[in-house]
This record gives structure tokens, sequence and C-alpha cells, in this order.
């Protein structure tokens, strides 16, 4: 029975998880401008997603170790360096991606200019994880989150032709603007399959002292939390195939576009509902990655780390964690295009990924670590084709998109 | 024991399981006739730096000299404190004798205790 409550409470933590500014802009832009064509990105990523998240938990009830941790014992601290910087500097853009993403929501609800909130928010964030209450804070944030199911209540009431929405699972080539296809299908990639998450449910299942009982937890965790978080996004692109590609809208160039994505379903209280929806996803990945990124450097340098201890038993924690949002904050503040901002960070994840997950699956075939619980062949063989498939697309077309000069 | 796998780049832990840094560096004694010998275990900045380049160690040395004046923790630790080689290596030294928590202790005086909302 507890454990039931657990697999709820994870997966309603997964769909907050998974729905985030990423998410949402890469499906809004991918539903503008190319219809439905685009879905098999996000199920492609999301299947490898699945996969990656059911890893991470395994690993860390099965090893006792996170995910980080055993980065740096396995294969020691040079090689561990290179994919901390990496990781860590694209938290950083997809951070300020998250905090531009909450102060667009409030520039929506009252007005004033995103660059005004950034500080506010990041204070906001920053005061949560500074004063410990972080526990209460991300399940509350998770359960706010289920307020972008009104995405899927949207994308119902539209009537959209669920055949051709079914169509586009199966991955087709572009009738037009190749390179903006795969730039897009890229930044879908990135945004699904994005390795804070991974790594920051492996440091929560630490936390919660998982051990080998929680593998179907875990399993059911992984598998619905992260399905329902994709049919949110699908809901979005389909929602912005109706309400901007009929319309002939195919580029989405700026935010305040976006933001009337519910308006012809849903009227005033779509325009609230979907700015509600931006700035609480938003918000709990801002606090998720701030997070993620001190409990990298917490983990990799051996530090006492723990949502509940005080910032003076913490020093470096805490530290990190300021330091991250600052930065977040600041890139908001100098006048960085949020929406430019993180379609970027998402394809800059993509083609970073095989830095972190090809030693994330050696750490799974691991004797040492996993025992009889290591992967099978199959979890091994569709996360490395997905992730060698985001990659090979992310190197040919973030280049092109950036000559391109979108 | 392998060294490299077992003991290198591992958790430091003391008694209490309070986390204490990881392993950044082994110190080997040579002694001519004789079989190498572990004599230490090392961490700090530098040490960790010596494994990139032996300059690079040198430029770490002195950036933390001019920076940073704290008592520092002993950046060596011999083997005869080591207890226990697990998923963890547990050492017979108190957290507050660590170098971690003496670093740690000099950022929270310094800067952290002095924001609101610390403690």
């Amino acid at each position: 029975m507890k454990k039931l409550g657990e697999i709820a409470l994870g997966i309603v933590t997964s769909i907050g998880g998974f729905i985030e500014v990423g998410s949402l802009a890469t499906a809004v832009q991918a539903g503008a401008a190319f219809r439905f064509e685009l879905v098999w990105a996000l199920v492609l990523g999301t299947l490898c997603l699945v996969f990656l998240v059911e890893m991470a938990g395994r690993f860390a009830a099965v090893s006792k170790h996170t995910v980080t941790d055993a980065l740096r014992e396995r294969f020691g601290f040079n090689f561990f360096s290179v994919v901390f910087l990496a990781l860590t500097l694209v938290d950083l853009l997809v951070l300020g991606a998250e905090i531009g993403g909450v102060s667009l929501a409030l520039q929506f609800l009252t007005g004033i200019g995103l660059r005004w909130w950034a500080l506010p928010v990041g204070f906001a964030v920053w005061l949560l994880l500074w004063k410990g209450s972080f526990g209460v804070i991300e399940k509350g944030a998770s359960l706010l989150g289920l307020v972008t199911l009104c995405l899927v209540v949207g994308a119902v009431l539209l009537h959209p032709n669920w055949r051709e929405v079914a169509a586009g699972a199966l991955p087709s080539l572009p009738h037009k603007e190749r390179a903006h296809y795969w730039f897009i299908a890229v930044s879908i990639l990135g945004a699904s399959i994005s390795p804070y998450l991974f790594f920051f449910y492996s440091a929560g299942a630490i936390e919660d002292r998982w051990d080998e009982s929680y593998l179907w937890t875990n399993r059911a965790v992984a598998g619905l939390g992260m399905s329902f978080g994709a049919l949110v996004a699908i809901a979005a692109l389909v929602l912005s195939a109706g309400v901007f590609g009929t319309r002939g809208i195919t580029q989405i160039a700026r935010y305040d576009q976006i933001a009337l994505l519910l308006t012809p379903v849903l009227g005033k209280w779509g325009f609230r509902l979907f700015a509600a929806s931006l700035g609480i996803a938003c918000f709990g990945a801002a606090l998720d990655i701030g997070l993620e990124v001190a409990y990298r450097a917490a983990q990799g340098f051996g530090w006492n780390w723990g949502e509940d201890l005080k910032p003076v038993d913490d020093a470096g924690f805490a530290s990190v964690y300021t330091l991250a949002l600052l930065f977040g904050v600041l890139l908001v503040v100098v006048g960085l295009d949020p929406l430019k901002l993180t379609i970027f960070s998402m394809a800059l994840t993509a083609a970073v990924l095989p830095l972190s997950v090809v030693p994330f699956l050696v750490l799974l075939n691991d004797e040492r670590y996993m025992g009889k619980h290591g992967n099978g062949w199959l979890g091994n063989a569709v996360v490395l084709v997905i992730v060698a498939i985001s990659f090979v697309l992310a190197i040919v077309s973030i280049p092109l998109e950036l000559l391109g000069g979108s | 024991m392998d060294l490299i796998r077992d003991v290198l780049d591992k958790q430091l832990v003391d008694p209490e399981e309070r986390r204490m840094g990881k392993i950044d560096g082994l110190v080997l004694e040579v002694e001519a006739g004789k079989p190498p010998r572990l004599e230490a275990i090392e961490q700090g900045a530098a040490t960790l730096a010596r494994r990139f380049h032996p300059r690079l160690a040198g430029w770490v040395e002195a950036l933390g000299s001019r920076l940073y004046r704290a008592p520092g923790g002993p950046a060596r630790i011999p083997w005869s404190k080591v207890r226990d080689v697990g998923i963890d290596v547990e050492v017979d030294l108190e957290f507050e004798k660590s170098r971690l928590y003496a670093w740690q202790e000099w950022l929270s005086d310094k800067i952290i205790r002095r924001i609101p909302g610390a403690g």
C-alpha cells in the first residue's frame, strides 16, 4: 500500500519533471512548423528517457551509489572532470531558460517585462533551497504541475485528426525546410532526454534510501511517469499544429505567440491556464536543476549533501546552487532571447548526450556495482541507438541552423 | 586489493559515516630492494591538479596560498588510519579534523553565516 502511494507520487513528480520550458517550447515549434510530423521525435526521446530513468533508479537501489559518485570512482577524476564541466555548462544554460520561462509566464499575467522578473524568480528559487524546505516544496510544485494537464484537455477539445497524429509517431522525411526540421527534431530529443533528470532521480533514490525491494516501484514510476509527461508534450504539439499551423503561423519566433496556445480553445481562461502551466513547470524545473548542479559538485568531490541540511553545515553545496542561480538570472537579465536560449540549450543537450550516457551504460553493465541486476541487451541497445541518432543529428543540424541564421 | 580500482577516487567517511571528501591521490613509498608500500592517501585541489599536469599543480598551490589562508586539515592521511575499504573508505579520523571540514568551515564563516537564514 505504501509502495502504491510512492508510485502515485513518483508519477506526479515525473510529469512535473518532464514538462518544462524545453519540452513545451520545442513541441510548440514542431507543431506550428510541421504539424504532426515530428511526434516521432517525442516518442523516441521518451522511450530513451524511460529506459535511462529506470536504469538510474535501479543503479541507486542496487549499488547504493548515485550515478555521479560512481562516474568518478569508476572512470577516475580526469575523465570525470570532462563530463562534469560539459554537463554543468549545459545545466546552467537550461537553468537560465527555466528562469526565463517563469519570468515570461509572469510577464503574460502582469504585463511587466520578463527581464524585471528574472531576479525575483531566481531569488524565490534560491530561498526555497536555502531554507531547506525543498522536500515539501518539490512535492507541492509537482502537484501544482498537474495544471499542465489543461493542455491535454485543450488538445482533446480541439478535435484533431487522431489518425494523423498517430501517423506522425512514425519517422518521416521532411517535405520542406529540411535543416530546420532536423534541428527541431534534435531539440525535442534533447528536451526529452535531459541528463539532469536521471541524475537527479538517482540522487532522490539515495535520499529516500531505496533498496532492491524498490525495483518494481522504480519500473512503474519510470515507465508511467515519463509516458504521462510525454503525453502532455504531445498535447502541446497537437494544440500548436491546430492553433498556429492551421492559421499559417509556421515560425514561432517570439514567446508571446506561444501564450495564445490555449486561447482559441479555452478563451481568456486558456490564456491564464497556459501562463500558470508554463510558470509552474519551469519553476519546478529550476528547483531541480539548481539542486542537481549542487548535487553533482557535492557527489563528485565527496562533500556532504542533502536537501535537509542547513547551509552552514554544507557550505560548499549551498554556495554552488547560489552561484548557479545567479548565473541563470544573469542570462535572462542581460537580455538573451529566452526562446533561442531554450531551443539552443536543448540541441546542445543532445550533442553532449554520449558523454554522460555511454559511461553510464558501462556502470549499468558492471557486475561489481550491479550484481545480478545489470542491464539486459534490450535496454543497452535501445539507449545506445537513440543516443547515437540524437548525437549525429545534433552534430549535423546545429551548425546548419546557426549558419541559416534563424 | 587493486589500489586504482578500489581506493583512488573513493568516498572517504569518518567512523560516523560523515562524508569527508574523495581520495584524490595515493602516496607510495619506494625503497630500494623492497616492494612499494602504500604510505598515505592524499586530498586537495593541488593533488587533483597534479593528475592533469605537474605544472598545473604548482599554479593551484600558488593561487591557493594567496587567496585562502584557512587552517587546513591534513592533506595526507596515513594509511594506518584506514579502517575499512568497501563502497566507501572509512578512516579513523573525526570529520571535524578533515581538510573538507576546514575549508567548508572557512567558507561558512566568511560568507554563508553572514547571509540571513543560513543557520
